[in-house]
């Protein structure tokens, strides 16, 4: 049976400025098990500008990948485990 | 060239101008301090150190070349403990809030709600300093701490040699730091303008205003202002008998209005805090409607909407406390060394170091 990718969304927009990059890494570190096993993928969706450089900053220097996409007015950061 | 239509113009323009460069690269300074507390990230206090010392260094050219006429800065008083006071209560608020007094202004017109509670909290801590006024202005008296200082030039007894020795300093580090790449960070964000770029342009800004209107920046009188004509909808009686918003608080040189109170009616600060106070809002909202990231709608957790109403009522009082609020202070008194403003920026040290004990805590 083939085991299929599950998305964790961590939607933060209109939040105060810190948030993001706390509760991010909170997320992170919650899911730290499935999102190592490479099935689970974080994906934050913030408005907020200045994530855009800690979040994809932190969750690097953690050891995933990450993968940013601009959507209608806000950004969608994907946190996957290194291929 | 002084004409009312004139200077309402020039501080739009300041305004708009500002609040472009500081939605494009999140010149915050509420953040700039938080993150090095929270996170230990100093990246963006690096800009803003550099903002400081090019300010500085381009006010004592000005001077020294006689286009910049304002000195000694006659618009910084000598210092009390009131400077220091607000500056803690006013680098707490900013903190709570997510934004200081520009930054609050650029998020709100970005579409950030968390700010627009911060606004309103400002405008509502700005009616409730008109009944601490008096009791302000008799501790500012009874503390002041010097009798005509009040700038460390005075103290040191030498214009140029404060900015000389902090050019210096600054250049080693700033010098540095190139070397160390650390003025570059990546940014996915579109539209992204690096923060050092941010900073000159800033100082920049600063140096027309120092030229054009004699002093520096500031929004902290134009949120009383906004405060009086709300607060006379609702209630003029209230209003007209406070003598807060009655007493003659500013004088703008080079310039045919020399003299302006917080309560209604147009006066210098109708004719420049508010123009700019506008312009931030409008720009910030026209540099996020171009990037196609204006967005209202995501209502905050109650929390932060609590936490975002008390700070902006703490940076209000804060502010009207010291005198002046980050930007005046920060931006404008820093490079002239005056010495309420570094009590102001002592205390706001401390303040958004608390703020963000608080914050981490209790709501986030």
């Amino acid at each position: 049976m083939e085991k299929s990718f599950e998305n964790v969304v961590l939607d933060i927009r209109g939040q105060i400025c810190p948030a993001c990059l706390l509760i991010t890494l909170r997320e992170i570190n919650n899911n730290m098990a499935r999102l190592r096993s490479g099935w689970t993928r974080l994906i934050v969706k913030t408005d907020h500008r200045d994530a855009t450089r800690t979040i994809p900053s932190a969750a690097t220097a953690m050891g995933y990948d990450i993968n940013i996409v601009k959507k209608e007015g806000f950004y969608e950061i994907t946190i996957e485990h290194k291929k | 060239m002084t004409s009312f239509p004139y200077i309402i113009a020039i501080h739009l323009v300041f305004g708009l101008g500002l609040g472009i460069i500081m939605h494009r690269s999140d010149f915050c300074m509420a953040g700039m301090f938080r993150d090095v507390f929270l996170l230990n990230d100093y990246y963006r206090m690096r800009s803003l150190l550099l903002l400081i010392v090019l300010t500085s260094l381009l006010l004592y050219l000005g001077r020294i070349s006689g286009i910049v006429a304002s000195y000694p800065p006659s618009f910084f008083g000598t210092p009390s403990i009131t400077n220091l006071l607000g500056g803690v209560i006013f680098g707490t608020g900013m903190v709570l809030a997510g934004g200081c007094a520009v930054g609050t202004l650029y998020k709100m017109g970005a579409g950030n709600l968390v700010s627009l509670f911060a606004f309103a909290g400002m405008i509502f801590g700005s009616l409730l300093f008109a009944e601490l006024y008096a009791f302000n202005l008799s501790l500012t008296d009874a503390t002041t701490m010097t009798v005509n200082k009040t700038s460390a030039e005075h103290i040191v007894g030498n214009a140029g040699l404060p900015v000389l020795a902090l050019t210096a300093f600054a250049a080693f580090f700033f010098y540095r730091w190139i070397k160390e790449k650390k003025w570059i960070e990546k940014t996915y964000a579109h539209g992204h303008l690096l923060p050092w770029k941010a900073a000159m342009l800033i100082a920049l800004i600063t140096m027309l205003s120092f030229i054009l209107s004699g002093r520096p920046l500031s929004v902290t009188s134009g949120f009383a202002k906004l405060s009086a004509y709300l607060g006379e909808q609702i209630s003029p009686v209230y209003i007209a008998d406070k003598p807060f918003f009655r007493e003659d608080s500013l004088r703008l040189l080079n310039s045919t209005v020399t003299s302006g109170r917080l309560g209604t009616g147009i006066d210098s600060i109708a004719l420049t805090q508010v123009p700019m106070i506008a312009g931030v809002v409008i720009g910030s909202f026209v540099s996020a409607v171009r990037l196609r990231e204006f967005r209202i709608g995501h209502l905050p957790p109650l929390r932060q909407i609590l936490s975002a109403l008390s700070g902006g009522i703490m940076m209000a009082l804060g502010s009207l406390m010291a005198g002046g609020c980050n930007v005046w202070h920060i931006m404008g008194g820093l490079p002239v060394f005056a010495l309420q403003s570094l009590l102001f920026v002592s205390g706001l040290t401390a303040g958004s170091y608390f703020g963000t004990y608080m914050l981490r805590r209790i709501v986030v």
